[in-house]
């Protein structure tokens, strides 16, 4: 277990690593040097070549990554070129808007998922194809349609729920609960469908294990079999899409985030491909993906705990 | 033990692409109409869209359908109709880029990866750390490195999709290439790149297809999305997220606008999910050990009038006997699986069922518990047990004698125990349940059991989970898990089938004590002559889903009756002694006909040395003249009378290569 674990970890940082790399090498493929950039449309050519000089631009691209790597590991991930503000301060004030958004999102996708995954596979007949058919519309409807529709629906007919904007839980906790509804509901419906589809096919699959049958010979009750016995069995290709799904629903999150003007991510990614503001988008690719691999990381770890075969090796 | 063929086939990695199963499904054949006639207006649309994508009409901004705008305009007045199809073209075109990327890099990777061990280590790892990143933050910022330039875009996204796809074929490539074709198709002196592309691709075809709809789908979205945000093809030209996202500005003043465009855009990718999901549908499911509540409703009505129609029980046997009469199963359909089999088991005695794989035998034991897969009911017949009719008994009814009357063991012991919890938990639970006891009590019952059944360190096994015991092992613990509700009567489908041969003697034996101790009866169903020998009081011979021949086990082997019973007989190397072992052990040509091609008169007639005009007519089971013995042969009297046998013979070269033809294709 333990060389497992420091496996994993590694594959972790190298994951990390080459990510850095190539969001390094897609930034300086970027139009526009950071002078251009920085400076916008009017300026002489001599103040960009100049900014450019003092940004580094002209060293050779070893030694500017290895300077932003070095600088990255101390948390400084450089400063804007359109307005100067620390990228790392920027981000770290995005980053539990998205985070919320996110495990909102997933936890709320999996709760459903699950209860209609189980449901669909467990009574089957017309429930079962009521359900299908409901999921079938959730994955083929796209989440900025259900979003726009949401925010038509509870903010303009009825104003249940604001229909734009984020307050954080250190000012109203139950403001900040509300103002998360909308958009986690709209990133949650597509996932909801897709944990749905495979908790279905997980449990129906452990259904048709030969144990069940040694479970009714010994006269176990339904409820046992399904709830206890299936459902574990079921639970590690569930869990797997969970973790998927998170994975998917952050960054995913752009488009509530734009939707709903949700200062996040992947409004800050958005905005700075928008601008061509080149550490802006280095650093916000190099911290989704540590967030993201860092969840992976910990989710595989509770997927190889719940298995009682790779828990013991 | 008796030579058996790979009679029913397994499951093979190798399915067809059918174009029927797409057109016998509603959604499937509504997704291809709509999915063809979206392609085709795009096509044409140059020549049937009323407005260019750029005619703006003054006098109707932000209309809902009219006569004039079948689906409305948008606030500059353009037609969404016509902007909707003339830009549909591009949209799917691109989308269709996507797939051609993604599914075949993801394809290419898992033809390599099956061909070559350490490219599978390098490939799979790679394609791990694919999976684990944030796709949509990394396809924004290529976007912003090459612009909005949506072709492009959409390979990119092809190429991290790619990663799934060759998660999902991998596993079927490498089955594919571990077909024994394969090797044969090596040792001619195919290279690899000839075996995939002829060996391993067409087996892949129906997944490719399937993928490739489901990606198509994926990347509709995706580029709405990205139109959405902004990153769609440069205004003015219009795209369908791009459409929606103008809509959404007018979600207060102009809701209607959402209407079309996401109609259109979520029918769209529906019908390519709709195609995906008809063609990937398993042809033939395995069934449910639990069949799903809506059927077994229906189950449980069926049982109910099925057994206020049957006639009441007559002369019930004592308590303790089991009586079958006249049982028969079949498929939901109505094709049957055993037709009117009748046997008894006495209290204290073991009855062996014999026969080739595909006679019915494990059908007829699992039907005595009412444990048929899902699909598979009695269609006639009684099941006598205590004055009930086990036949015509409910789920409900069947869960007070389950475990506690009849038990079960079944011929895998690793794959019969849940994986999931330990031997403990499940040997618990079970005594708790059966015998109404605490938990402590329950315990300490466990490990009386495992004791009972030959298990030396009972502590230390309670802890394991059943990956971690050996199959004899798992097979003492199955058995003990069967003996927790002292049952009076043990269900047995080929126990020792699965063990090796030292293991075998071992859980025979351990049986045979029980019975001695208990007092139970068993109902042994084995294709093992040695297994009945050693072990059975009375057999009952099945063939295709009748009972040939029955009676005394000892009669039985000394003097067959029945030319099926004679042929398994000259089969068995064990039952030839040593010194009289022929040259050539005997063989039955042929295999047990399905039970679609069960003849109406004697079912063995094709395989049989002795068949004559006779055996076309329907055959009863008469007297056999030894004991109570029966036996379903015309022809019984006369063979005894000349003291035939059953010869071996020569299999014709022709023939053999026939099989080595058959068993390649």
């Amino acid at each position: 277990m333990a060389t497992f674990v420091t496996k994993r970890l590694l594959m972790a940082l190298a994951t990390v690593l080459v990510v850095a790399v190539l969001a390094f090498l897609l930034v300086h493929a970027m139009p526009g040097s950071p002078g251009a950039v920085s400076l916008g449309a009017g300026a002489s050519q001599d103040a960009i070549d100049q900014l450019n000089q003092s940004l580094g631009w002209n060293d050779p691209l070893v030694v500017q990554f290895f300077r932003w790597l070095g600088d990255a590991v101390q948390g400084n991930l450089g400063n804007s070129l359109i307005d100067g503000r620390s990228i790392s301060t920027d981000l770290s004030n995005r980053l539990p808007v998205t985070a919320s958004l996110a495990a909102g999102a997933t936890v709320l996708s999996a709760i459903f998922g699950i209860v209609l995954g189980v449901t669909a596979a467990v009574r089957g007949g017309l429930l079962d194809q009521l359900i299908g058919g409901f999921v079938g519309l959730l994955v083929a409807l796209p989440a900025f349609w259900i979003g726009v529709v949401f925010v038509y629906l509870f903010a303009v007919q009825s104003s249940v729920f604001p229909a734009t904007g984020y307050v954080p839980f250190e000012v109203s906790p139950q403001e900040w609960a509300m103002s998360l509804a909308l958009p986690v509901i709209t990133l949650a419906a597509g996932g909801a469908a897709f944990i749905a589809r495979q908790t279905r096919a997980s449990m129906l699959e452990a259904l048709q294990q030969e144990h069940i049958r040694t479970l009714r010979a010994t006269a176990t009750p339904t409820w046992k079999i399904l709830y206890i016995h299936a459902l574990r069995y079921a639970s590690l290709p569930i869990v797997a899409s969970i973790a998927l799904q998170f994975i998917g629903l952050f960054g995913g999150s752009v488009i509530a985030e734009q939707l709903f003007a949700m200062p996040g991510l992947g409004q800050a990614v958005q905005s700075s491909v928008s601008t061509h503001d080149a550490p802006a988008v280095q650093g916000v690719v190099v911290i989704a993906t540590v967030v993201v691999v860092a969840v992976n990381l910990v989710l595989e770890l509770a997927t190889k705990f719940l298995d009682p075969k790779l828990r013991a090796s | 033990m008796i030579p058996t063929l790979p009679a029913t086939s397994r499951k093979t990695a190798l399915t067809k692409l059918s174009g029927h199963r797409l057109i016998n499904s509603p959604a499937g054949l509504a997704g291809t109409l709509w999915l063809s006639a979206i392609i085709i207006a795009s096509l044409t649309a140059a020549w049937w869209l009323p407005y260019k994508t750029e005619d703006q009409d003054f006098t109707a901004v932000l209309s809902g359908p009219t006569a004039a705008h079948w689906l409305g305009t948008d606030e500059l007045g353009r037609d969404i109709l016509s902007r909707i199809f003339a830009s549909a073209a591009e949209t799917l075109g691109t989308s269709f880029i996507t797939v051609i990327v993604g599914v075949g890099l993801g394809t290419l990777l898992a033809l390599a990866a099956a061909n070559s061990q350490r490219g599978e280590g390098i490939i799979s790892r790679v394609t791990e750390v694919m999976m684990s990143l944030p796709g949509t933050v990394i396809i924004l910022a290529i976007v912003g490195a090459v612009g909005t330039n949506i072709p492009l875009i959409m390979a990119i996204l092809g190429v991290l999709i790619s990663a799934g796809i060759y998660r999902v074929i991998l596993g079927q490539a490498k089955s594919l290439q571990n077909q024994l074709y394969v090797d044969a198709a090596k040792v001619d002196g195919l290279g690899p790149f000839a075996i995939s592309v002829r060996h391993v691709l067409p087996g892949l075809a129906t997944t490719i297809v399937v993928q490739s709809a489901l990606i198509f789908a994926v990347g509709l979205l995706i580029q709405a999305g990205l139109a959405f945000i902004g990153f769609g093809p440069p205004l003015p030209q219009p795209s369908w997220g791009g459409m929606i996202q103008s809509a959404s500005q007018h979600v207060y003043d102009a809701p209607w606008l959402m209407v079309p465009t996401g109609v259109v855009l979520a029918l769209t990718v529906l019908s390519a999910n709709a195609i995906g999901n008809a063609l990937g549908k398993a042809a033939h499911a395995t069934a449910s050990h639990l069949p799903s509540a809506a059927i077994r409703r229906k189950r449980a009505g069926q049982a109910v009038a099925a057994a206020s129609a049957a006639p009441p029980v007559q002369d019930a046997p004592e308590a303790g006997k089991l009586s079958v009469r006249g049982l028969s199963v079949g498929v939901d359909g109505g094709t049957p699986l055993v037709t009117d089999v009748a046997f008894d088991v006495e209290p204290g005695t073991v009855l062996g069922l014999v026969g080739e794989s595909g006679c019915g035998k494990t059908m007829t034991a699992l039907s005595l518990m009412g444990l048929l897969p899902t699909g598979v009911a009695v269609t006639s017949g009684q099941i006598l047990w205590n004055g009930k009719n086990l036949a015509a008994a409910t789920d409900k009814d069947m869960d007070a004698i389950r475990g506690r009357d009849i038990a079960l063991i079944s011929q895998e012991p690793m794959r019969a125990l849940d994986p999931m919890f330990t031997v403990g938990y499940q040997l618990t639970s079970a005594i708790r349940r059966l015998r109404s006891v605490g938990e402590q009590e329950a315990a300490a019952e466990a490990l009386s059991l495992l004791e009972k059944v030959g298990i030396v360190d009972a502590k230390r096994i309670l802890k394991t989970y059943p990956h971690q015991i050996s199959g004899g092992m798992a097979q003492r613990v199955a058995i003990a898990l069967a003996l927790s509700g002292n049952p009076r009567l043990l269900v047995a489908d080929e126990p020792t089938t699965a063990l090796d041969v030292t293991v075998q003697a071992e859980i025979l034996s351990l049986l045979r004590s029980l019975v001695k101790d208990t007092g139970m009866s068993v109902v042994m169903v084995t294709h093992d002559l040695g297994v009945v020998a050693d072990i059975c009081d009375h057999v009952a011979v099945m063939y295709a889903g009748q009972v040939v021949e029955n009676g005394r086990a000892a009669s039985i082997l000394d003097n067959p009756r029945h030319p099926y019973t004679l042929a398994l007989l000259a089969a068995d190397p064990h039952a030839n002694s040593a010194h009289d072992m022929p040259e050539r052990l005997a063989t039955i040509k042929g295999q047990v006909p399905q039970p679609k091609d069960w003849p109406t008169g004697c079912r063995f007639a094709a395989r049989c040395q002795f068949a004559g005009s006779a055996c076309t007519v329907p055959i009863p089971l008469l007297p056999s003249g030894t004991g109570a013995g029966l036996v379903r042969c015309v022809k019984a009297d006369e063979l005894a009378m000349e003291g035939l046998a059953w010869v071996p013979t020569d299999v014709p070269a022709s023939h053999r290569l026939d099989i080595i033809e058959k068993d390649m294709a």
